[in-house]
This record gives C-alpha cells, sequence and structure tokens, in this order.
C-alpha cells in the first residue's frame, strides 16, 4: 500500500514537473531545437535580454501586476470589512455578483469589458488593462479576505469600540493586524492571476503596451524559441525564491 | 466617523462592481439583441437573429463538443485530484505543506509557456514518441498533436490544482475517525468511501469540479496551441466572432447562452449542496 | 510587515514606470508573423534612432477587426492585402501616402504600380508578393502525386492537410478546381465552392498562416497548401520539402505598406516605408523571406541561388497560368458567411 501510494505521488510530480523540467533543461541546451543535449550555454538567457519587446512586455505585465494586485487588495478588502461589519441595502446581491464574476469565463469577462471599454471611449492600453486586472481580480481579493474575516471574534470589536476606539481606530489597530496573512494571501494571488492571464488581456490591450502572455503566444505560435525557456526558467527560479521567503516570513512568525 | 468608513468601504466597492462587473454584462446583453453590420460589428435595431443563428447544427456541435471535452477534463482531474488531496490531507503538517508548494510551483510560470512546453513533449519528434521509438512500442511516430486528446491533455495539465485545492480544503477539515468508526462498524473500504467519504466531500468534490469545468469551457488558446483545425472550442468560437467574422452579436449571444449553462450549473451546485446539508442534520439529530 | 511589503512595491511601481513612458521616436508597426527580418527592424533603428514597436497578425480579419477596435490610433503601419487596401480607403481607415517623402517609391517596378484596387498608389505602397501554392514533404509523399489542387481531395489524404488560415486563399482553390475565376463575385460560384471545399474538411488537419512551415519542418504534417516563402525558407532546413505550382493555378498576391488614418508617428512611418524599398534592405527581406520584391534594383543584389529560385520568383509562364488576388468588392461578406460556416465545421 505505501509504495503504491508513493508512485502514485511520483507519478503526479513527474506529470506535473516533467514539461517545465523540459524546458529548463533547454533553456541551457546548446541544440536551438532542444531535440537533443548538444552542450550547456547561456546564450540563450543573454538573448533574452537583448530581445527589447520582450522585456518591454516584461516590464509592463510586471507593472500591470504589481499596481492590479495592489488595488484589488485594497479594494477587495475594504469592501469584505465593509460586507462583515455592517448590515445593508443590496449586501446580498453584491455577494451574488462578486461569486458569479468568480463563476464567469475568462473570455466572455473579456469580450464584455471590450464592449464598455469602447462604448465609454476608453482607449485600450494601460488603463483599459488596469481596470480590467483589477475587476478580474476583485472577487478572488474579496472572498480571501471575507473567509478569514469569519474566523474572528465579533466580540474583539464591539470591546474595542466599548473602551472608546474610533471606527478607524478598530480598522488600523484591531482588523487590520488579524488580517495580514489575509491581505498577503490576496495580494499573491492577485499578482500571479494578473501576470499569468491571456485571455483578457488579448483583447483589452491596444498596440502601445504589450504584456508579457501576449508577446510569449505570438512567441511560441512560430515555433520553438529558446529565449522563451529562458524566460520561462528564470519566472520558475524567481517563484521559486518568493515561496522559500514567505515560507520563512511564516516560520519566523510562528517563533 | 463610523458612517465615513462605512460609506467608503461599501460604495467603493459596490460602485466598482457595479461599473465593471454588472454593467459590461449588461451591455454584453444588449448587444447580442442587436443585429450585425459588416463595418461597425454591429448596429443599433433589435433583433433576435443571433439567437436563431445559433440554433444552427455546427455551432451546436461544437457546444457539444466543448462540453465534452471540459467533462472529460474535469472527471480526470477529480481521478487524479482526489486521492491526491486525500492523502495529502492524512499526512503531517508540515509534509501536507510540502505537498502543496510542489503542487503549485509549476503553477507560478505562465500557463501558455506550459501549454508549449506540452507541445514539445507530444510533438512527432518530441520527447514522448521518442520514449516510445527507443522502448520499442511503436515503429513509426504517432500522431498525438492536434487531437482531442491532446486538448484535453493540456487542460487537465493546467487546471489539476484547480481541482486539487477545494477538495483539499473540505477534505482537510474530514473527521478521519468516521472511517475508522465505519470500519469498525463492519463496513469494507468501498463502502465505507461510498456511504462515508463520498458524501462528506461531495462539497469539495462539486466545488472543484466547478473550478475547473468553466475556465476550461473558454480557453482558447489551449485549443489553439494543442488542437488541429476541428478541435475548436466554444471560447475560440467566440474568439473568431470578435476577431474575424466581426459578427458582435452573435458572439454576445454565444456568451449570453455559455453563462446560462454556467448558471444552471451552479443552481445544480447549491441544490446538491442544500440537500446534502439537509441530510447532514438528520444525521446529527 | 505589511507597510515595509507596501514601500517595496510603491518603489517598484515608482522604478517600472519611467520605462514605459519614455519620449523617444517610435513607430508602430503592425505585421504579419515573420514578414520583416528582426536585423532589418535593429538596422532601421541604429540608422535613425526611432525605436520599432512591432507587433504580428495572422490575417486581414483579425488586423482589421483590431484596427477597428482602437479607432485606427496607435498602429503607424500595416500590411492589409490588396482586397483589404480597397475594402480600408473605402471605410475611411487609411490617411494617403506623401509620396514625396518616400523617394525609393519611384524605383519600385511599375508593372505592380496604379493597380485597380488603389489607383494611382494614393494609400498604399507595395512591400511583397508572392503565391499560394502546394508543399509536399517528398520524402513520405512521391512529389508526382500532388500536382494540382484538386489532388489535396485525395481520401488518402484524411487528416493529413495543412490549409492557410486565409479565407480568400483557400477559396481560390476550390473556384480554381471548378474553372471560375477566383476573385469572382458571383454569390452561387462562392457557393458552389464551399460545397467543394466541404468535402475537403474531413482531409484538413490544422490551419496555420503564422508561419505554416513549421508543422511540416516538424513532420506533423507532410503536404497540404503553403505560401511561396514560407516553402523557401522550410527548404533551407530541410530540402526534401518540394514547392507545386498547381497546373489549375497557383494564386498570386501581394501586401501593402498603408498608413492607418489614426496614426500618430505618420513622418516616421513614411521613414520606414522609404528604409524598407531601400534595395540592400530589400535584399535581406527576399533572401531571409522568400517573397518577391518590387524593387527592382534588388533583384542584382541577389545571391545566385536566391534570383534563379522557381520558388521565390515564378517563370511567366506560371504566373500567368496562376490569378492575381484582387478585389471582390461586395462579394466579401459572402465569403465571410461560408468562411465562417467552414471554419465552424459546417
Amino acid at each position: 500500500m505505501h509504495k503504491s501510494l508513493l508512485l502514485y505521488f511520483a507519478t503526479i510530480f513527474i506529470f506535473l514537473y516533467l514539461p517545465i523540467g523540459v524546458l529548463v533543461l533547454n533553456s541551457f541546451n546548446l541544440n536551438r531545437y532542444g531535440m537533443h543535449w548538444d552542450g550547456f550555454t547561456l546564450q540563450w538567457f543573454s538573448a533574452m535580454v537583448r530581445n527589447h519587446g520582450l522585456m518591454e512586455a516584461a516590464r509592463n505585465s510586471l507593472l500591470v501586476a504589481l499596481s492590479s494586485a495592489s488595488l484589488a487588495t485594497f479594494i477587495g478588502a475594504l469592501g469584505a470589512v465593509g460586507m462583515y461589519l455592517y448590515r445593508f441595502k443590496g449586501q446580498q446581491i453584491l455577494k451574488g455578483t462578486l461569486l458569479s464574476m468568480l463563476m464567469i469565463p475568462d473570455i466572455i469577462l473579456a469580450i464584455a469589458f471590450l464592449v464598455l471599454f469602447i462604448l465609454l471611449g476608453v482607449s485600450l492600453g494601460f488603463w483599459s488593462l488596469l481596470l480590467a486586472h483589477i475587476t478580474f481580480c476583485l472577487p478572488f481579493a474579496v472572498m480571501t479576505v471575507f473567509a478569514r474575516l469569519q474566523g474572528f471574534d465579533p466580540f474583539l470589536l464591539d470591546a474595542a469600540r466599548d473602551l472608546g476606539a474610533s471606527e478607524s481606530q478598530v480598522l488600523s489597530r484591531i482588523v487590520l493586524p488579524l488580517l495580514r496573512p489575509a491581505l498577503l494571501a490576496s495580494w499573491l494571488l492577485s499578482f500571479t492571476l494578473s501576470l499569468d492571464d491571456v485571455i483578457v488581456s488579448s483583447f483589452v490591450t491596444g498596440p502601445s503596451f504589450d504584456v508579457l502572455p501576449l508577446k510569449i503566444f505570438s512567441m511560441v505560435k512560430v515555433g520553438v524559441k529558446p529565449e522563451v525557456n529562458a524566460l520561462a526558467t528564470l519566472m520558475i527560479g524567481v517563484s521559486i525564491v518568493f515561496v522559500i521567503i514567505s515560507q520563512s516570513l511564516i516560520k519566523e512568525k510562528k517563533r | 466617523m463610523k458612517n465615513k468608513v462605512q460609506l467608503f468601504s461599501i460604495s467603493l466597492i459596490s460602485g466598482w462592481v457595479m461599473l465593471f462587473g454588472g454593467a459590461p454584462l449588461l451591455l454584453l446583453l444588449i448587444t447580442s439583441f442587436l443585429k450585425q453590420h459588416p463595418e461597425k460589428f454591429y448596429q443599433f435595431s433589435f433583433s433576435v437573429q443571433s439567437y436563431f443563428q445559433l440554433i444552427d447544427p455546427a455551432y451546436l456541435d461544437i457546444f457539444l463538443r466543448s462540453v465534452r471535452l471540459a467533462g472529460l477534463t474535469m472527471l480526470f482531474c477529480l481521478i487524479f485530484g482526489y486521492p491526491f488531496a486525500w492523502f495529502t490531507g492524512r499526512l503531517q503538517q508540515h509534509f501536507r505543506a510540502a505537498m502543496l508548494i510542489m503542487l503549485m510551483i509549476p503553477f507560478w510560470t505562465n500557463s501558455l509557456v506550459r501549454t508549449y512546453a506540452v507541445r514539445m513533449i507530444l510533438g512527432t519528434h518530441g520527447l514522448l514518441n521518442k520514449a516510445l521509438l527507443a522502448v520499442g512500442i511503436t515503429e513509426s511516430p504517432i500522431r498525438f498533436m492536434y487531437t482531442d486528446s491532446a486538448v484535453v491533455l493540456g487542460l487537465i495539465y493546467l487546471m489539476l490544482p484547480f481541482m486539487i485545492l477545494p477538495l483539499y480544503a473540505n477534505i482537510e477539515k474530514f473527521d478521519y475517525r468516521l472511517v475508522e468508526a465505519a470500519r469498525d462498524l463492519g463496513a469494507g473500504p468501498l463502502q465505507t468511501f461510498s456511504s462515508v467519504v463520498f458524501p462528506l466531500t461531495l462539497p469539495g468534490i462539486l466545488a472543484g469540479c466547478i473550478m475547473v469545468f468553466v475556465p476550461t469551457m473558454g480557453l482558447f488558446y489551449v485549443a489553439t496551441l494543442l488542437g488541429g483545425a476541428r478541435n475548436l472550442l466554444v471560447g475560440n468560437l467566440i474568439q473568431h466572432q470578435f476577431l474575424v467574422s466581426h459578427n458582435w452579436p452573435l458572439g454576445s449571444a454565444m456568451s449570453v447562452i455559455l453563462i446560462l449553462m454556467m448558471a444552471a450549473m451552479l443552481a445544480l451546485y447549491w441544490l446538491v449542496l442544500r440537500r446534502f446539508s439537509a441530510r447532514g442534520q438528520v444525521y446529527h439529530a | 510587515m505589511t507597510s515595509k511589503i507596501m514601500t517595496v512595491f510603491t518603489f517598484a511601481i515608482l522604478v517600472l514606470q519611467p520605462f514605459s513612458g519614455a519620449a523617444a521616436e517610435k513607430v508602430y508597426v503592425y505585421n504579419w508573423t515573420e514578414y520583416i527580418p528582426e536585423a532589418v527592424l535593429e538596422q532601421f533603428t541604429e540608422e535613425t534612432g526611432i525605436k520599432v514597436i512591432y507587433t504580428t497578425y495572422d490575417s486581414n480579419e483579425t488586423m482589421y477587426a483590431k484596427l477597428k477596435l482602437i479607432q485606427g490610433e496607435g498602429y503607424d503601419l500595416v500590411f492589409p492585402s490588396t482586397y483589404f487596401v480597397s475594402k480600408m480607403s473605402r471605410e475611411g481607415m487609411l490617411q494617403p501616402i506623401d509620396q514625396a517623402l518616400i523617394p525609393n517609391m519611384k524605383e519600385l517596378d511599375p508593372s505592380v504600380m496604379d493597380k485597380p484596387f488603389d489607383p494611382g498608389n494614393r494609400y498604399s505602397v507595395p512591400y511583397m508578393w508572392g503565391s499560394t501554392g502546394i508543399a509536399v514533404n517528398t520524402d513520405v509523399i512521391p512529389v508526382k502525386n500532388v500536382t494540382s489542387w484538386k489532388d489535396l481531395w485525395n481520401k488518402e489524404y484524411k487528416d493529413q492537410l495543412l490549409l492557410q488560415d486565409d479565407m480568400r486563399e483557400v477559396f481560390h482553390m476550390a473556384l480554381k478546381i471548378k474553372g471560375y475565376s477566383s476573385n469572382s463575385r458571383t454569390p452561387r460560384e462562392i457557393e458552389e465552392a464551399y460545397q467543394l471545399l466541404k468535402e475537403l474538411m474531413p482531409n484538413v488537419l490544422l490551419f496555420n498562416s503564422d508561419s505554416p512551415r513549421l508543422p511540416y519542418l516538424a513532420g506533423e504534417v507532410n503536404v497540404g497548401m503553403i505560401w511561396n516563402g514560407e516553402a523557401w525558407m522550410a527548404q533551407q532546413e530541410n530540402p526534401a520539402i518540394a514547392y507545386v505550382y498547381p497546373s489549375e493555378g497557383a494564386n498570386f498576391w501581394a501586401d501593402s505598406f498603408v498608413i492607418p488614418a489614426g496614426a500618430k508617428n505618420r513622418e516616421n512611418a513614411h521613414k520606414f516605408i522609404n528604409f524598407m524599398l531601400r534595395p540592400d534592405i530589400a535584399k535581406i527581406c527576399v533572401e531571409e523571406n522568400g517573397f518577391a520584391t518590387p524593387v527592382l534594383k534588388a533583384l542584382p543584389l541577389l545571391s545566385e541561388d536566391v534570383r534563379k529560385s522557381e520558388t521565390i520568383f515564378p517563370p511567366a509562364a506560371i504566373v500567368k497560368a496562376g490569378e492575381f488576388q484582387t478585389d471582390v468588392g461586395d462579394a466579401l461578406p459572402v465569403y465571410q458567411m461560408y468562411w465562417e460556416k467552414l471554419r465552424s465545421g459546417n
């Protein structure tokens, strides 16, 4: 039983890691087509850095992901707190709309945004992209923060109010510290979603603002691109570093 | 002061959701009832022609094929993902975290890049064919690319964690003593699973299935990169209406139908969940 | 901790900002996939200091839709085929070319200038022309088996063919087999062609007009349609890939530089066109892309095997047997309707 279980986990992890393993290996492979191993090289990394289009798209993507993750977390967390603390008309409708936004395929959101932006006359580029990305990250942010709030003891807030804390003091001294892990989780989730989005971006961005997924899409459609392998390797490396940092942060906290 | 905080927090999110969530979807609905225009994508006159166009068997075919492919993806994700979630839930705390991180790391890589990696493995001269040729299972390379199977494989690869995470969240809360109790009462492994484990993890299963099924219907780039001339998904069809055929009303009508489908699934989910929780209360009593 | 993180991000955003908003001279080029060698773009930037922002499309329809979406603003240069030049100029999507800014235009082959799709070259300047024919991997399929468009209908090729993802080119095959003009405006003829193409669909494995040579090179397909230039590029890597001019006649087309009505960098766009029409640059484009150029002075510069290649420069008899793609006017929506049906498997 134990052995077959091990085998099962191994199979799953091979399935998950084989394709990206091939990518990583090929990013150091002298053979352009990755058909066989011709020797170690770093030339694809320098080719990647020299590819201005790719680098600019990467910067643009990072900019959009950083801003939309921060804003979505801000709006979402504030909204979640509001929905948790207060009762108001239309609360159920708001909740329902947020939930249904989670359930709508990206392609539909994408064209709906497109129709809206065209009608409003928002030109397609950074701003349209930012608005769209904040919007599709928002439900995730609200849900993450709300889930954390539900584990709260509401008497804590009443106690603070009874002791004379103002509403903003309640927020900044009690709610905010308690929400930190959820805020971080929400930010990371939004950041990943934004950075990885192909479908919405392909509809709502314009010529002046190319983003990474679209650039990669147009590159991989025309075959094997070693620069893309190098970029993927870099991204995997960065994400592993991220994971290690966040793990050590959590451990530190436990101590 | 309280009112200010309240007003700000609530009106900000309500306003945002209305303007960027509700309004676009409403516009989509309106567009689906307009007429096509060869130069301006649509013209302002009421028409239901798009919905009649949708009755076309060809479109129906693509809808059904998408449902089938998304369903297959969902099923395979469940089959492969359920044991993963279950056994991870049984592990010690810090092993659990390690497993989940191991699961998530590949998903920090761009999904397009990963789809493209799958393509490198499935190609006629790809890794898989090389391995098969070397072992002698096949004489000449097999064509995996440009088939439904390639598309489903790519989709499973992208969607697996979306099945595992909700499942795990549910299973983590599962009280393992119930299994021991069932075994003590003489239930076999199969019976324990079917009458204890399965019903109690059903919410997780359903949540996972929805999390996989919904996005899958729209993931057009997987079909573009791995599928061929006849492996289109609904997503490709909608994209085609907007970017190639310039028929916004038809594309919008397709989207409206797709949303209705999702709503039906969601309704089913709530229904099952409610019945399930009602039964759960009976158990408690 | 949160505040520290926020500081870092704010900082990151501030650092990232200047890069996206740099005010250097730019030209936004929106072109077919792999239609200008990267080295040429770099040389242009080096010589003029103008940065080229280069994005690509894979069909006239996509380009047209994108251009409409952004209301013509944003792109400074696009490369429609002939019939889209007329469609776009009719709809007011283009701005007139200032021929005084493009001295190299005088050196172009007169036989490709002043065509009915754009009388007097008011809106367009020819970039390259080429043909669509058949590619065969002769290692797998004897080249004598495929000499005509009709041969692609052979039941043996079930799930084997690559077709261009291009409406007019695909309809060209069927119209030619039926003995009609491939610029037919008669709905009945177009419908007949559609019926014939429907019979072809079971043979079709994939549509590709990004870089059709790649599936041939990867061994995924061994027979199907291809552009001559892509066939030329494929032959450089695998000489077994043959380019066949079908007996019913190949499809000839041309793509032109046009400047969208809302283009912001009008002057840079003109500079770019003039640069591309320089003989030494045109030479690089021909040798890399395998399409023919209207820049006459580039021809003597070409290496022998390029100049003599019948794939790139077809003999007069083959050009005569083929048909040049032109505007189809009101019939375009008819084509579009049947194309949509074909693609969605109807």
